[in-house]
């Protein structure tokens, strides 16, 4: 299923569960509050932060930056591996961009996988090279 | 809009509630029982009559405790203790002279084994009691808000008969206590499946099957060196419903409280004991009264985020008046909530930070024009999550920093583009609460699920984290104090964490009553430094001195 066909339906289904839901939540976070709606999530993000032909780099920045403004920050775990939640379903995956920073290195190129299908998780290869 | 309003003052002087500035013959001795011979760590509290302080020490590894030169004043004085498995035999009573110069007036305490291990637990104890898995009592980490679990435990109740309960206790304001619930006007989703667990579970907990429990009790350990090396005073406020939430000193050393059930402001002169309290202005008459976030600006002014009562409140510290600024620019409706303020840094551009606990959004209040816009820090996130903006910051230019204490988050707003940066924490669902911005730009907060206390470097973009060393603590606040040491509480252990983050070394100071402690705070300008916060559930607020 490509990602042209998924990504209306996932808008309508989005917009159908803002309108059961309504706005507002009366107050706070109470037992059960816990409890997320499932399959409200647009694909996670996930991939390496690599040296240029080396390898993994730990505990590098990667962000994940909406265009029209907001971002996700995290950091690579030892093995240089970074993943990030899903965005909410009406956040194209393609107005996201993923970048990647870490003392000492420069960012060098930045490769983004097609998904199989618009609910696989987007993977992205990211490329330090050293200062 | 603006307005200024005129508070009525209302000053509490309690009888015979002044320390006595030249102090008298101070109490010492020893504690004993006949199961232990000489006992560690025991609580020896004394109340003079007639007096709501009480002071409160700590037996060593001999057994013997002795209290402060000059912190007893002469007169009648009850005794009480805490060790966990025992109670006072004797004496429960001693009268202290007011010949300074003399010998300490020498006691032998006597205990006994309690009969009610049972009342004395903790609900840090009661976690590790039950029987259950991580899932099934994670959601009673709520409970603790409101009622210690003590409750829930000797309640009777079966799974059918708790159901409507947990339904109805849904419905109660964030700020009811036992001596005072308070309904909510707009009704809140609950989910039913989720509560008939809830109830299964509990009734799987309680004696609605037999008169006593069918699992062992577990306790947590007496303290030990130097969690002995301390003295708790604690200051017993005139009304139970009185339920001081967030406590900080001011440049006078006079102690400020905002009251989570009550709509006053309180001021506590420690040295004296004298209480004044300021009614805060009433602005939705129907609607539950209390507030939880106390904090000042640059100017050394207080704000209050009001809650159900909505909007901010900001308090002159020279003319003792509230200013309101109530919610203008957008409907103000019965969910309308502010549980939290950040006015630090209100003087570089005129705003400040607040939220909408029902809408899950920031909002900020532009002094100028008295109106609030509002800021939806989740929009990039799945639209089923719950998020709940709680405890905030602010940076020297005003950009904010808040906890997602609904999930897993850290965010930052750009002051000047209304930017969002959402930064999950490394724990899953670690539910951040409180926090605190240090002047090396390190953000301070407790993860409240995970049992953790954490840092967010601000400038590197980074976590750290440390699990907290007692289980099922909970940690509500922390702070850092001049020293790099942490100092935490919460609503779960009685007890007070000193923890230092570079050597993971940390001792826990019991408390001598069952305290559910919300926000903390430091007093830098002692040394050593001294611990303040409230005891939500206790009506005192509580001052602990460690002895290095």
């Amino acid at each position: 299923m490509t990602f042209d066909r998924v990504w209306p339906r996932a808008a309508l289904f989005a917009l159908s569960m803002l309108a059961a839901c309504g706005p507002v939540r009366a107050g706070g976070v109470g037992f059960g509050d816990e409890i997320n709606s499932p399959g409200d999530e647009g694909p996670a993000y996930f991939g390496f932060v690599r040296e240029v032909g080396g390898p993994g780099i730990a505990d590098a920045k990667v962000t994940a930056t909406l265009k029209g403004g907001g971002a996700l920050v995290t950091r690579t775990d030892i093995m240089g591996v970074y993943k990030l939640p899903g965005l909410g379903l009406d956040i194209n995956p393609n107005d996201v961009t993923i970048s990647c920073a870490k003392d000492g290195y420069a960012e060098a190129t930045v490769e983004r996988r097609p998904p199989g299908d618009a609910k696989d998780p987007i993977e992205t290869e990211c490329y330090l090279q050293k200062k | 809009m603006t307005r200024t309003i005129i508070a009525a003052a209302i000053v509490l002087l309690w009888a015979g509630m002044g320390a006595d500035p030249c102090g008298a013959q101070t109490l010492a001795g020893s504690v004993s029982s006949a199961e232990e011979g000489a006992m560690e760590g025991v609580l020896v509290s004394a109340q003079r009559a007639g007096s709501p302080i009480t002071v409160t020490v700590v037996s060593d590894e001999r057994g013997r405790f002795r209290f402060p030169d000059g912190r007893l004043p002469s007169g009648d004085y009850a005794l009480r203790i805490r060790a966990i498995g025992y109670e006072l035999d004797s004496p429960r009573s001693i009268e202290l002279g007011a010949n300074l110069g003399a010998a300490p007036a020498e006691i032998a305490v006597r205990l006994r084994k309690s009969a009610d291990l049972a009342a004395e637990l903790t609900n840090t104890e009661w976690f590790m009691s039950m029987p259950g898995t991580a899932e099934q009592k994670r959601p009673l980490i709520e409970c603790m808000s409101c009622h210690s679990f003590e409750r829930i435990v000797r309640s009777t109740y079966n799974a059918e008969a708790f159901f409507p309960v947990l339904k109805r206790m849904a419905q109660y304001a964030n700020n009811s206590i036992a001596e005072r619930v308070q309904s909510r006007r707009a009704e809140r989703e609950v989910n039913d499946d989720f509560v008939r667990k809830l109830a299964g579970y509990l009734a799987s907990v309680n004696l609605s099957k037999g008169p006593v429990w069918d699992y062992e009790l577990q306790t947590l350990p007496r303290p030990r060196g130097r969690a002995t090396r301390v003295v708790i005073t604690e200051y017993g406020l005139p009304r139970q419903t009185i339920a001081p939430h967030d406590v900080r000193t001011d440049a006078a050393g006079k102690v400020w409280y905002s009251d989570f059930v009550e709509n006053v402001l309180g001021e506590l002169d420690p040295k004296t004991g004298a209480l004044r309290e300021y009614a805060v202005p009433l602005l939705k008459p129907d609607f539950p009264t209390g507030a939880l976030d106390l904090e000042a600006d640059a100017g050394g002014n207080l704000w209050l985020a009001m809650m159900f009562q909505t909007g901010l409140a900001r308090f002159d510290m020279a003319a003792k008046t509230f200013r309101i600024f109530p919610i203008d620019g957008m409907p103000n409706d019965d969910a309308m909530q502010q549980s939290m303020v950040a006015p630090g840094a209100s003087n570089i551009d005129g705003k400040v930070w607040t939220n909408d606990v029902a809408r899950q959004s920031i909002m900020r209040l532009d002094l100028e024009t008295g109106r609030y816009e509002r800021i939806d820090p989740f929009k990039l996130l799945p639209k089923g999550h719950v998020h709940a903006p709680y405890g905030m910051a602010t940076d020297a230019a005003n950009n904010l920093y808040f906890m997602d204490f609904g999930d897993e988050n850290i965010g930052r707003i750009d002051a000047k583009t209304g930017a969002t940066t959402i930064y999950p924490t490394p724990t899953p669902k670690s539910r951040p609460r409180r926090t605190m911005l240090d002047g090396q730009g390190r953000l301070w907060f407790t993860e409240f699920a995970a049992n953790k206390l954490a840092m967010f470097d601000t400038s590197e973009e980074k976590f750290t984290e440390w699990p907290a060393p007692a289980p099922h603590t909970y940690p509500y606040d922390v702070f850092a104090d001049r020293n790099g040491e942490l100092w935490s509480g919460g609503m779960a252990s009685d007890r007070v964490l000193r923890f230092e983050p570079a050597s993971g070394r940390s001792v826990e100071y019991l408390l001598p009553r069952p305290t559910n402690i919300r926000r903390v705070f430091v007093d830098n300008s002692t040394n050593p430094v001294t611990f303040w916060a409230g005891n939500n559930h206790g009506a005192e607020i509580l001052r602990v001195e460690p002895l290095d």
